[in-house]
């Protein structure tokens, strides 16, 4: 059925329509490409605008009124399937606010201006595909679509070790890809079996625990279906996030990605995963999920504990920041695994916070970049990269504060929230994790004040007499992630209201199992 | 007659409305900024002042107090019940007199640092953070849960941080800065799993939801990881004061922390924050009773108390003693906690802010005037001082009787509440053997104050200059209004009296009836846990009826003790007043000997005892512990191992190891590929085709006599084989 709303259309298709845009203009005009790529992203925000206020917060699950339903390939049963609840919205907002930022910063790049913006509103067009699917089929040919410009943004506009790290990004996932198809496909099968009748594609009908007793033979031996397939694509979404042992691609990519690249990576596509979880695997295999829910939850405390330690041996900023992520996709997991109302809703939120802290502090770290060209805090040779920030550059130090501060989860900064909120779903789960995580809390206000220490205190040394503070577009791009980390640590309403309608439902179909 | 919000809410609003507008104005118009500040403080003030009278004086009962709430956020329905995070006033007798305090120290610290900080670049800046520290201060006296407690004491640990680390062009500040942080926030992570571990249990982290789950018996036979809840969140909630408090073992964040600007100091690491933890163990003094950790309490109160004081003997630097002597009076006040004198930690809570405040204020105001033209930095030094009282009386006034107030000279305020957290101590000891340890600690914590004190006041006050230079520079102080007149408003209530006496004579007023008039221990009670079963909530936009409460309540002269044991306290209670004179007495003529008269060498002893003189000096190698071994060694070695791990072995061979795996597959199928496939396979089949093409070729010559020879032998065989 087709909702009266058209809204999700536009705004998959609409940077597309920016693609398309870029590919006309020509090649030397620079600055029409760039306002061109601003205006289109803007529009999407103004879109995503509009869906929030046309979203009725109460209603849990999918919204009729925008969902959108085609048949796409009648020989196979997939459709074209659009469709956003609770739990996808504060993506898409995510997505289109840091997209337009990342526009406005990537406003310097100058290799290759055209094929640049073109494939970073392809990225974002995927990327809302990924949010917005509700056909599997049409979920994992974004997913796919997804990684190819990212590899080619990593590829040609990153660092010195730029291949290496696309090449390494691409695999990575591509691994885990293939191991959803094969879940996929298996799914697609099975589901004719089941009260279904028909195979299907259709993440909706299958989801709410229509495989638990189907037993399915392999290598001579026999697997709980449901069992063996959550973990094909609890591995497939959990390079995504990274979950520990699979997030060694991270600190290479982000490491070489662009500034903008660093940021849709933390901000938008680590979310991916989790995101995952919560729309395709918990809501199939709600049994498994419960089964493996201890599983899930030492993972993300491996996750926050090993990836902070790591973060903080770090000598490149940008590494540094790169392993904060893994640590703080750990919270996520946690809240994952707790399957509360608490913790799923931190969980989500988190997602949301992460997003915002996270990429502030990319942002900060590329608007360093750019007048300093290295990331190093102490040398290879041990000298300092770094040294007296705070008097050279007084305003971006105050930007960088909050960012931190909100990222370490200060109350009255977001972080706080989702955390504590992960941290109460967790504690009625697992006492002992909880006890253990707090430590990551502890130990990620170490790193950061410890690089903070190292490159903003004391005197100015030579070379970073040279830097000049942020500038007006700086400002500008900074300050929307400001109000924001800073608003929703105070009034969390706006995000939670959104949000804990599908939640709950979600909670409750898994409290069955 | 109604008491609306509107009453209490402008006393943090106002501060937090000039941080932010300040916030962004105070680059442009620095001035205007730090006016602005002084103005919402000082009308900050005036509210508190308000409050404090409708709650010590006349107008309330001895039990009221006003509990409203509001939902900050909420989850929506679990298990059937609505899951609301609030926010809300909690606001009490205690609550009234903290708020006084805090809103008038920080007015006085707000317009001595209008001198202190005048001509310091940021001066604006200064005041931003002022401002915000202030309200997350008043924010978390007047939280009605532990979560806003928490928030409003983490924000308070994020100002401390930026004013610690104020002048960061200085490597040391950061440090500092950051060690203060990091050491609190051991304490903070701790508190967080004791918030978590009622919240989960109750649902809620009200003060009075916690009451009366302890009243009713709610924690009962609940176990976390094999502890019972009830004292795993008492210890979890107590390691956060020791964290905020600077209790041993994680003292070592506040005396680094004088890296700050003094006045700083003096708000934040003497009268406010440090003692926020304390009030916290002070509010959940039902909790800490019911986990039975009382005694462990005291114990740590009585080893700080004596452990900083030690330390404070040989510091040289003014502020140093200062830091040190804070550590020590906040562990008297924990020792109260452990030892049950409820009422007498919390007056000396609020004496020692107020004497302590002035110290540090008067430590400030000599900092400030000498200047070394040499490094063009202020002196603090107490080696290079000597002979100020001359250049500065009024300074010398104000530190001279807060000396006596801190020392516990009678008359003085330091006394009054002093001596009845050894009285209390002492009483305990007489019970239990177990707890003579602190309360020996406690008195011997009491002699070596009064000591340092007076050993600090003569080597900066008395004697002969010994930085002539120094001196000759230093100008002659005047009497200013931002300079000694709020050291001189802080010096009037070192007095004893404001605290002990009856200046309102509202003991009578509210107790008809009652001879007891002293206003502290008829107000200030441990929380009546099975009170709180019976009071429900208030909605936030409700109104309070003033004379609800007076029923309830009642004054208790002996403080729920039978009369015998009440005689008895109070028999036990004089011969500890009497020990408290003589000791403090005793401190202050050890220190004459040694500095005045000069008959006794502090050389000697230091000689004498010279590896507890070492340890003094490595402050009982507790930096050496954590800086040195834990952090270094443990925590930074692990985590390089575990980065090296990470991408040098893990990444490198077995992520990229699974190429090797890839290569040899390659390896495999090309040479299957080439040798196999294509050689023999497909080449093979273009081998043959050439080997028959070879044969076939060679026969089908068109030779005519060739197939005629081939027609012959097969005819010849053929009939061969038929014969």
């Amino acid at each position: 059925m087709n909702g009266s709303s058209n809204l999700l259309n536009w705004i998959l298709w609409m940077p597309i329509i920016g693609v398309l845009g870029v590919l006309f203009i020509p090649k030397a005009k620079e600055n029409l490409i760039r306002f061109w790529s601003l205006f289109n992203t803007v529009i999407s925000l103004a879109i995503s605008v509009v869906l929030y206020m046309k979203f009725d917060q109460t209603v849990p699950g999918m919204q009729a009124f925008f969902n959108v339903d085609y048949m796409w390939i009648k020989q196979f049963n997939i459709h074209y399937h659009l469709g956003i609840d609770g739990i996808s919205l504060p993506m898409i907002l995510l997505t289109s606010l840091l997209f337009t930022i990342c526009i406005l910063s990537s406003w310097t790049i100058k290799k290759s201006v055209k094929g640049y913006f073109a494939l970073f509103l392809f990225l974002q067009g995927s990327i809302y595909g990924v949010f917005l699917s509700l056909d599997f089929f049409l979920f994992y040919v974004f997913w796919e679509v997804m990684l190819i410009p990212m590899f080619f943004l990593i590829g040609i506009w990153g660092g010195e070790n730029r291949e290496y790290a696309a090449v390494k990004f691409f695999l990575y996932t591509f691994f885990g890809s293939i191991l959803m198809l094969v879940g996929m496909i298996a799914l697609y099968h099975a589901s004719a079996g089941t009260d279904l009748g028909v195979n299907t594609f259709d993440i909706l009908a299958l989801s709410g625990g229509k495989f638990q007793s189907l037993n399915m033979e392999l290598f001579g031996y026999t697997f709980s279906f449901s069992k063996l397939f959550f973990v094909f694509m609890f591995i497939g979404f959990a390079i995504k996030v990274p979950v520990f042992p699979f997030h060694t691609w991270l600190p290479h990519a982000h490491v070489q990605a662009p500034t903008a690249i660093s940021v849709v990576l933390a901000g938008v596509l680590l979310k991916m995963g989790t995101y995952g979880f919560l729309r395709i695997a918990f809501p199939i295999f709600p049994a498994a999920s419960v089964y493996f829910a201890n599983c899930i939850a030492w993972l993300g405390l491996v996750n926050i504990i090993y990836g902070a330690l790591c973060a903080m041996a770090q000598s490149d900023v940008k590494k540094l920041i790169a392993y904060s992520s893994v640590s703080h996709m750990g919270f996520v997991m946690l809240g994952l695994a707790a399957m509360s109302i608490q913790g799923m809703n931190g969980a989500v939120l988190q997602m949301f916070n992460h997003g915002t802290s996270t990429a502030m502090l990319f942002l900060l770290i590329g608007i360093l970049y750019e007048r300093s060209h290295h990331r190093w805090i102490i040398r290879p040779d041990g000298t300092k990269g770094f040294g007296g920030l705070y008097t050279q550059l007084p305003k971006y130090t105050i930007i960088f504060i909050i960012a931190m501060f909100a990222s370490m989860g200060l109350p009255g900064l977001s972080g706080f929230i989702s955390e504590a909120l992960i941290f109460l779903g967790i504690f009625e789960f697992n006492k002992t994790i909880t006890v253990l995580a707090l430590f990551g809390l502890l130990i990620g206000a170490a790193y950061l004040l410890w690089m903070f220490k190292r490159m903003f205190f004391g005197e100015v040394i030579e070379e970073c007499k040279a830097y000049t503070d942020v500038n007006a577009r700086e400002v500008l791009y900074m300050s929307p992630l400001c109000v924001a980390v800073i608003l929703f640590g105070i009034w969390p309403s706006p995000v939670l209201n959104i949000m804990k309608a599908s939640v709950g439902q979600l909670v409750s179909l898994m409290s069955q199992f | 007659m109604d008491y609306t919000i509107g009453n209490i809410a402008p006393i943090i609003l106002l501060p937090f409305a000039a941080f932010v507008i300040n916030a962004f104005i105070v680059k442009k118009v620095p001035k205007f900024a730090v006016g602005l500040g002084c103005i919402t403080m000082f009308a900050s003030f005036c509210y508190a002042c308000r409050v404090f009278k409708d709650f010590v004086f006349v107008t309330y009962s001895a039990d009221y107090y006003v509990h409203k709430v509001f939902t900050w956020f909420d989850l929506g329905l679990i298990n059937g019940k609505p899951f609301n995070v609030d926010m809300g006033i909690y606001l009490d007798n205690m609550s009234a007199v903290l708020l006084l305090m805090v809103t008038g120290c920080a007015l006085i610290i707000h317009i001595f640092s209008t001198f202190y900080m005048e001509h310091d670049a940021r001066f604006g800046s200064f005041f931003v953070y002022l401002s915000l520290f202030t309200a997350a201060m008043i924010g978390l006296v007047l939280s009605e849960n532990l979560l806003s407690v928490f928030v409003f004491w983490e924000l308070m640990g994020f100002c401390s941080y930026s004013l610690i680390g104020f002048y960061y062009e200085k490597e040391g500040a950061g440090n500092a800065s950051m060690k203060a942080f990091m050491t609190t926030r051991v304490g903070d992570v701790f508190f967080l799993v004791g918030i978590l571990a009622i919240w989960s249990t109750i649902g809620s982290t009200s003060f009075v939801d916690i009451y009366a789950a302890i009243a009713s018996g709610a924690f009962n036979d609940l176990t976390v990881v094999g502890i019972p809840l009830v004292t795993f969140s008492a210890i979890s909630i107590f390691l956060g004061t020791i964290g905020k408090s600077a209790q041993f073992p994680l003292q070592v964040w506040l005396p680094d922390a004088m890296w700050g600007p003094t006045p700083c100091s003096a708000l934040i690491h003497a009268a406010t924050m440090v003692a926020a933890g304390v009030y916290l163990s002070l509010r959940m003094y039902p909790l800490m009773e019911a986990g039975g950790i009382t005694t462990v309490i005291a114990y740590i109160g009585g080893i700080t108390a004596f452990g900083a004081a030690t330390i404070a003997l040989i510091q040289t630097d003014i502020k140093a003693v200062l830091a040190y002597s804070t550590i020590s009076q906040l562990g008297y006040m924990v020792l109260g906690i452990g030892v049950g004198a409820y009422n007498a930690a919390f007056m000396h809570l609020i004496t020692h802010a107020v004497f302590k405040a002035c110290l540090f204020l008067s430590a400030g105001s000599v900092i400030h005037s000498l200047h070394d033209h040499h490094t063009d930095g202020h002196v603090q030094e107490m080696p290079r001082m000597g002979g100020l009282r001359k250049k500065m009386p009024f300074t010398f006034i104000a530190m001279l009787c807060c000396t006596f107030a801190i020392a516990g000279f009678p008359f003085f305020s330091g006394f009054v509440s002093k001596d009845r957290i050894l009285g209390d101590a002492l009483l305990q000891a007489l019970d239990h053997k177990t707890m003579i340890a602190p309360a020996v600690l406690g008195f011997i914590a009491a002699l070596l104050t009064a000591f340092y004190m007076f050993r600090m006041m003569f080597l900066t006050f008395y004697g002969e200059p010994r930085d002539k230079e120094l001196y000759e520079h230093t100008d002659v102080e005047t009497l200013s209004w931002n300079r000694n007149v709020p050291l001189l408003i802080l010096t009037v209530f070192t007095l004893g009296f404001w605290y002990s006496g009856s200046l309102t004579g509202q003991g009578l007023v509210k107790f008809p009836g009652v001879e007891h008039k002293e206003w502290f221990s008829t107000l200030i009670k441990k929380p009546d846990v099975e009170k709180f079963t019976k009071y429900k909530r208030e909605a936030w936009g409700s109104t309070d009826s003033r004379d609800q409460f007076f029923e309830k309540a009642h004054y208790d002269a002996n403080h729920g003790m039978t009369e015998a044991q009440a005689h008895h306290a109070h028999h036990v209670h004089h011969i500890g007043a009497i020990m408290s004179i003589i000791i403090a007495f005793f401190g202050f003529f050890i220190a004459y000997m040694m500095y005045i008269k000069k008959a006794w060498s502090p050389g000697w002893w230091s000689s004498k005892l010279s590896p507890w003189y070492r340890a003094l000096q490595s402050k009982y190698f507790f930096d050496d512990l954590y800086i040195k071994v834990i952090i270094q060694k443990g925590l930074l070695g692990m985590n390089n191992f575990l980065a090296w791990i990470d991408m040098g072995i893990y990444d490198r061979y077995i992520v990229d190891g699974t190429e090797v795996i890839n290569r040899f597959a390659y390896r495999v199928s090309n040479w299957f590929d080439n040798k196999i496939v294509d050689t023999v396979g497909v080449d093979g089949t273009g081998a043959s085709v050439r080997l028959f093409n070879v044969v076939l070729r060679t026969i089908q010559s068109g030779k005519i006599q060739f197939y005629f020879m081939i027609l012959v032998v097969v005819l010849v065989s053929y009939i061969w084989t038929l014969v």
